[in-house]
């Protein structure tokens, strides 16, 4: 599918340096994160990124079914990104495709080096994550909220994961393609990171860059991770700190 | 003095050289939160009294549990845990239990409430409960509140003291299981405002003056009436 | 030990529930005809031709309709296709499990096609183009977010307003050959079918039990009315059996809150 690519049609970046959608080379489509969005689960969280809107639950640690897939050591992490028939523009039948099957693999591994999985022998921690509405980056749309919900549901964790995709479109670096950009530009580059651990945990990369854009590209996703992180930081301050912004107090000591 | 700080995970708490406790990471110098919580640094250490996540059983756990199974040896108890806790049959009508001669649906049939001790809890093998002391065994009124296992220290407080408050003021009986499940009887209108306070515990765990809401919420209903 | 649990009533509750029902009343504070606060947003997907948001009480669904053109069914050359399928994805509950349909799942989405196709809410004939050739095809997904019961009057709820809100490309046939149009149209929606289901509890009958009150139910009977009054389809569910009396006092009840329920789904489909 990549190699079909076609060349762009239309200019998707203007002569003043605007984008279709009227950003920057190097900024970011709003972003909506809200943790608690689903009564039952472990653990939840919401996004809205452009246009994609994905809800995430955990639900864990708890008994493994089938047995024989128990690790005695840790925890069994499962990750399912899956996409509602409703989320793309041409209906898609509901049994997972082959790109989702890649998605949740890719997506279990750069979540597991954020989670404890030590600290829940025998047990599954299971991250099921529905597109709702799809756009461009719904991988690290994904990740970014599957970690808020991991974090909800109060399990071990060293840091948290957070995603942005960069590429190449009308021949130059951009950060955070949509859906037009992604399919008509010339290369797209997911990264997911562990910001304080300075970690990446998800990387793929299609399209054709030069050895200078393959790094601009990706210190800018870095870069772009850690704005959505302070995104990621407030949405967890919203529910568990009552909205206030995350405080240090001192006060005197008493001995019991 | 002692300082608290609102964390999240991969926040570093503070550096240098202290005694640690649990949720919390020690790389190079650094003291690194694994949870989303409260963080105190004090004489005693650093701390982290986490406001989510699942309960692990320990030994000695007082918990509430519901029977979800029987099977010819024991009761399968659902303690809010990864793993369902066991009762065995043995525990309960004594060493000259035999599944022949002792039918287990007389003691407790599916769907009852227990209160049980955490007997033991190996990585390798599911929970034992055990109904054994004062206190345990079969509950059969009340209302079930479920909290966050993490937000149980606070609901019960300093050596009790909050959990004292709720049900003096109320004239409720309040049972709380270290797993997060909570059982209150008492007068119906009692029960209401003890179930109420109970969950404005759970909501503003995270405040420094928790004691002073309660007192003041059960104050002033008491006040209005 | 057990394989995946299911939901167990707490003894304590269900005894409750039983005393409180024998003087006409409900853990919730419900009366046995009420049925559970209803929020409907329609247009929530954007990507979708119509969309509808529901909670009802904390069961939360989200559907979807896609509409395309494709090939009739042989034996109905003439009628656009309607498919009306459920997800009840793991997502929703610690009881639900990934992979394809359950037998719940599938009995969810025929109970609710039921009520959609029998009350004629769609008129398949205005959507075939060339008979026997090209017909409209109407896919509507209904994906379940959260469950607390009663999925199948949420489930229903929802999909009637994603259909009535839903706005589908005009085709039109030139020289025997399809061809799209940029003019947006309605769905050629008729008819507003109301699903209600009741849960057997003890003796009594409730309407739109939640997860706790099925956890305790023996049996449960849904009946779809249409605007006029007249039952269109029905399932009786679950390994009991119900008194001819039963389905009679639940065919008045479904009637009655089937109006009341009708005048919300209008007002949020405006």
């Amino acid at each position: 599918m990549e190699g079909s690519r076609m060349e762009p049609k239309k200019k998707l970046i203007d002569a003043a340096g605007n984008r279709l959608d009227g950003r920057k080379w190097d900024e970011l489509r709003p972003i909506r994160l809200e943790v608690g969005t689903v009564k039952n689960a472990d653990g939840s969280a919401y996004i809205e990124w452009g246009k994609n809107k994905i809800m995430v639950a955990v639900y864990g640690p708890k008994e493994v079914h089938p047995k024989h897939q128990v690790l005695p050591d840790r925890a069994l992490l499962r990750a399912r990104y899956h996409m509602a028939p409703f989320s793309v523009d041409d209906r898609k039948n509901p049994a997972p495709s082959r790109r989702e099957i890649e998605i949740s693999k890719v997506t279990r591994e750069a979540l597991v080096p954020a989670v404890i999985v030590e600290d829940y022998p025998r047990t599954a921690i299971e991250v099921w994550i529905e597109v709702l509405q799809s756009d461009g980056g719904s991988r690290v749309a994904g990740i970014t909220a599957a970690s808020l919900a991991l974090a909800d549901a109060g399990i071990n964790m060293r840091d948290l994961v957070v995603g942005c995709s960069c590429g190449i479109v009308d021949g130059q670096v951009v950060s955070d393609l949509d859906d037009t950009e992604d399919k008509e530009g010339q290369g797209d580059m997911p990264v997911a990171i562990m910001p304080n651990l300075n970690q990446v945990t998800l990387l793929q990369v299609d399209g054709i860059y030069s050895r200078e854009q393959f790094q601009k590209a990706f210190e800018l996703a870095i870069a772009k991770g850690r704005e959505i992180y302070a995104m990621q930081r407030e949405a967890l301050a919203k529910k568990y700190f009552g909205g206030e912004a995350m405080t240090v107090q001192a006060e005197e000591e008493v001995s019991e | 003095m002692i300082e608290r700080k609102q964390v999240i995970p991969g926040d570093v708490i503070t550096r240098g050289d202290f005694q640690w406790g649990s949720y919390i990471e020690k790389r190079g110098d650094e003291f690194i939160a694994l949870r989303v919580g409260l963080a105190e640094v004090g004489r005693e250490g650093v701390k982290l009294n986490p406001l989510s996540g699942p309960y692990l059983p320990h030994p000695e756990d007082q918990v509430i549990g519901k029977v979800v199974d029987i099977n010819g040896f024991g009761w399968v108890v659902d303690i809010n845990s990864s793993f369902d806790g066991f009762l065995p049959a043995s525990f309960v009508f004594g060493r000259e239990f035999s599944p022949s001669t002792h039918d287990l649906t007389t003691k407790f049939g599916v769907g009852d409430i227990i209160g049980a001790r955490i007997e033991s809890s190996e990585r390798s093998r599911d929970p034992q409960l055990s109904i054994r002391g004062h206190g345990f065994g079969k509950i059969d009124r009340g209302e079930i509140v479920k909290i966050s296992p993490t937000k149980v220290p606070r609901l019960i407080g300093r050596r009790g003291s909050m959990i004292n408050l709720i049900s003096e003021r109320t004239g409720c009986d309040v049972k709380v299981g270290q797993n997060g499940v909570v059982v209150v009887s008492g007068p119906p209108e009692a029960v209401g405002r003890a179930v109420n306070v109970i969950k404005m515990v759970e909501e503003a765990a995270h405040s420094a003056d928790l004691m002073g809401r309660v007192d003041q919420y059960l104050g002033g209903v008491e006040d209005g009436a | 030990m057990s394989m995946k649990k299911n939901y167990v009533v707490e003894t304590i509750r269900k005894t409750q529930m039983l005393e409180l029902l024998a003087s006409g009343q409900r853990l919730d504070g419900r009366t046995p005809e009420q049925h559970r606060p209803i929020t409907l947003k329609v247009g929530v997907i954007q990507k979708a031709n119509g969309s509808a948001s529901v909670t009802l009480g904390n069961s939360e669904v989200l559907a979807g309709v896609k509409v395309a053109t494709g090939t009739p069914f042989p034996d109905t050359p003439d009628k656009g296709l309607l498919v009306v399928n459920a997800e009840i994805l793991p997502l929703s509950s610690p009881y639900a499990e990934p992979g394809p349909p359950s037998e719940d799942a599938i009995e969810l989405a025929r109970v609710v096609d039921r009520g959609i196709r029998e009350s004629e809410m769609v008129d398949l004939t205005k959507l075939c183009l060339i008979p026997g050739k090209t017909v409209y095809t109407v896919f509507v997904d209904v994906n379940v977010m959260n469950v607390d019961g009663n999925l199948f009057d949420a489930m229903s709820y929802a999909v009637v307003a994603a259909l009535r809100s839903a706005k589908m490309k005009k085709f039109i046939v030139k020289d025997d050959k399809v061809e799209a149009t940029d003019e947006m149209v309605p769905i050629p929606v008729e008819k507003i079918p109301v699903s209600v289901t009741l849960a057997r509890i003890g003796e009594s009958l409730v309407v739109d039990p939640n997860a706790e009150e099925e956890g305790a139910m023996d049996m449960r009977i849904t009946i779809t009315t249409d605007d006029e009054g007249n039952v269109c389809a029905s399932q009786k569910g679950e390994a009991a059996g119900i008194t001819p009396e039963h389905v009679l006092q639940a065919a008045d009840t479904s009637i009655m809150v089937g109006k009341e329920i009708r005048k919300t789904i209008i007002e949020a489909t405006k």
